[in-house]
């Protein structure tokens, strides 16, 4: 698979604290690659980074397969980006805001029209900033991410601020872009509803550890339902299962099937009888994505 | 290079007060040059231009001059401050001394285009003044671009602080109090060549005794205290903001 982002053992101190601990990101290429986490995770210092804008403390970062320490300028040439509350002037209006941006990039003068039309701001391209409303000041963010074309573009909680409607106008945005723009795309978010929508990659990260990467169909499976059945003496029970070639999962006095087929559930049911074991419950267990996040997230405290 | 300074100038001009300041001190020079009287010094007119820089220089050298680039630092600085125009910007293909490199060029030349305004206030009191001979183009050399070169270092300073504090307020009050005791420092033997902020006056004074020299001013003491002055306050203030981990 070929990876746009890669970090190496990424991590950030500060002081004492680590906010970023030995983080190995990988990003595939196409992907919306949604980066969840709680408040004070370290999202968005993982996020600053990858922009150079923060130096690691230890840990490499390869962005299109260079090394951002050596090549940080043509790197960042190829990358859009909003990270946390949006940037702007505000004694500019919308237009000039691109148009400083532009005269840096040298990109032509056409996409700040078309920037603007993509985000629905042409109306108020004339109009400062300052008298902009949240989710306006949002959205010229994103319009400056795409000014440059960029081939990874780097979201920092970008819905934040958005009404409904400009919630699902972003969504449906950030979905098109890497079908039509071959973008891949770097969301971060304490939302799983949010990643949920747009996501097709996922990368959890907890007081600065990523505690899982995979795409959102593994990260889906996880939350299948399971089969758990309480029966007496339970841990004995789980040995004679093993005993006779049947893998389950025993925790807390409950075991936990892997299998989940009719005939399978009725084959251990049957072979704890006749090992003489009381089955007192054979139980389905729901487990939502949200479920599975917090369970992830509310891990032990060992940083 | 060239793209980041026009985006630079772009983003200044569109500031408040931005022509207002580099007007004004040039623009009061100009009045203040009006009134001025060489006959009542007993001045022979011949000696007019001297005469009219030597006099102005109290007030634009000594206080507009270093007022009004400390307000231009800190304009350059504040919309960048303001709204997270430092982590936007430095998150483009830029490099940070680059970006240092851009704001302090953008300093330096509106500071030369204050002094060619400053000479055009000078001229046109003049020529309004009836002065017999033409414009001395040694005080052009000497006054105008030495009190340039003077201001060099301090610039850097004011861009430094500028971008070290969050306020506009205290990047000038810092200005202040260096460019206030500069009047003491003139009169002195010992301090004054020494001291950096008295040297924009210094440097475009008319000083009859100096005229061998390449400027106003003794060429060890522009190398020593400017030059000086200028390495730590330009190089302090980039590798300040090199290394500057809060954007
Ligand atoms: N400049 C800084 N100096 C000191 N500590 C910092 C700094 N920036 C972040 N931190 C700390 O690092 C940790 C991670 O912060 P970060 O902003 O990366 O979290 P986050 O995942 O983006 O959270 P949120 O969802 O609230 O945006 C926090 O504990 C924070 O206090
Ligand atoms: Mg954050």
């Amino acid at each position: 698979m070929e990876y746009i982002v890669e970090t190496h053992h990424l991590t950030k101190r500060f002081g004492k604290e680590i906010a970023v601990n030995a983080l190995n990101l990988k990003i595939p290429r196409g992907e919306v690659y949604g980066f969840l986490g709680p408040n004070g995770a370290g999202k968005s210092t993982t996020l600053r980074m990858l922009l150079g804008l923060m130096r690691p403390t230890a840990g490499s970062i390869r962005i299109f397969g260079k090394d951002l320490k050596k090549e940080r300028i043509s790197i960042l040439r190829n990358v859009g980006s909003l990270v946390e509350s949006p940037s702007y002037y505000s004694h500019l209006t919308a237009y000039e805001n691109l148009e400083a941006m532009r005269k840096i990039l040298g990109s032509p003068k056409e996409k700040i029209d078309e920037v603007l039309d993509l985000v629905r701001l042409s109306n108020a391209a004339d109009k400062k900033v300052k008298s902009f409303s949240l989710g306006m000041k949002q959205r010229l963010g994103i319009a400056m991410a795409l000014l440059n074309d960029p081939k990874l573009l780097i979201l920092d909680e970008p819905t934040n601020g958005l009404d409904p409607s400009g919630i699902i106008e972003m969504r449906n945005l950030i979905k098109r872009l890497p079908k039509e723009k071959d973008i891949t795309v770097l969301i971060s978010s304490h939302l799983l509803s949010e990643i949920d929508q747009v996501a097709t990659y996922v990368g959890v990260i907890s007081k600065g550890k990523l505690i899982f990467q995979d795409s959102i169909k593994a990260m889906r499976n996880k939350a299948q339902l399971k089969i758990r059945l309480k029966v007496s003496d339970a841990n004995n029970a789980y040995r004679s299962l093993l005993a006779k070639g049947i893998k389950t999962h025993y925790q807390d006095h409950i075991i936990y099937l892997y299998e989940q087929s009719d005939e399978a559930v009725a084959a251990v049911v049957e072979t704890l009888v006749d090992e003489g074991y009381s089955v007192y419950r054979v139980e389905e267990e729901h487990q939502s994505l949200e479920d599975i996040f917090l369970k992830m997230t509310a891990g032990g405290d060992d940083r | 290079m060239i793209s980041l300074l026009q985006s630079e100038w772009f983003k200044l001009r569109k500031s408040k007060f931005v022509f207002t300041a580099i007007l004004l001190g040039p623009l009061i020079t100009f009045f203040y040059a009006l009134m001025l009287q060489p006959d009542t010094f007993g001045l022979e007119k011949r000696f007019l231009w001297e005469f009219l820089i030597a006099f102005t220089t109290l007030l634009y050298a000594l206080r507009f001059l270093p007022l009004t680039t400390g307000i231009l630092a800190g304009l350059i600085c504040r919309y960048e401050h303001q709204n997270g125009g430092w982590k936007q910007l430095l998150a483009l293909p830029v490099t940070r001394s680059r970006v240092f490199l851009a704001k302090y060029t953008i300093l330096m030349l509106i500071t030369l285009t204050m002094q060619l305004l400053y000479l055009l206030a000078i001229w046109t009191s003049g020529v309004l003044k009836g002065a017999e001979e033409p414009f001395p183009m040694m005080l052009l050399w000497k006054s105008i671009f030495g009190g340039w070169i003077a201001t060099l270092p301090l610039l850097a300073l004011q861009l430094w602080m500028s971008m070290l504090f969050k306020s506009f307020a205290a990047p000038f009050a810092v200005n202040v109090v260096f460019t206030l005791p500069a009047i003491l420092a003139v009169n002195s033997e010992k301090f004054g060549p020494l001291y950096p902020w008295a040297q924009p006056f210094l440097m475009m004074y008319v000083s009859g005794d100096a005229e061998n020299d390449i400027f106003f001013v003794p060429w060890e003491q522009v190398l020593t205290v400017v030059g000086g002055s200028f390495l730590i306050f330009f190089f302090g203030g980039l590798l300040y903001f090199r290394r500057k981990e809060n954007i």
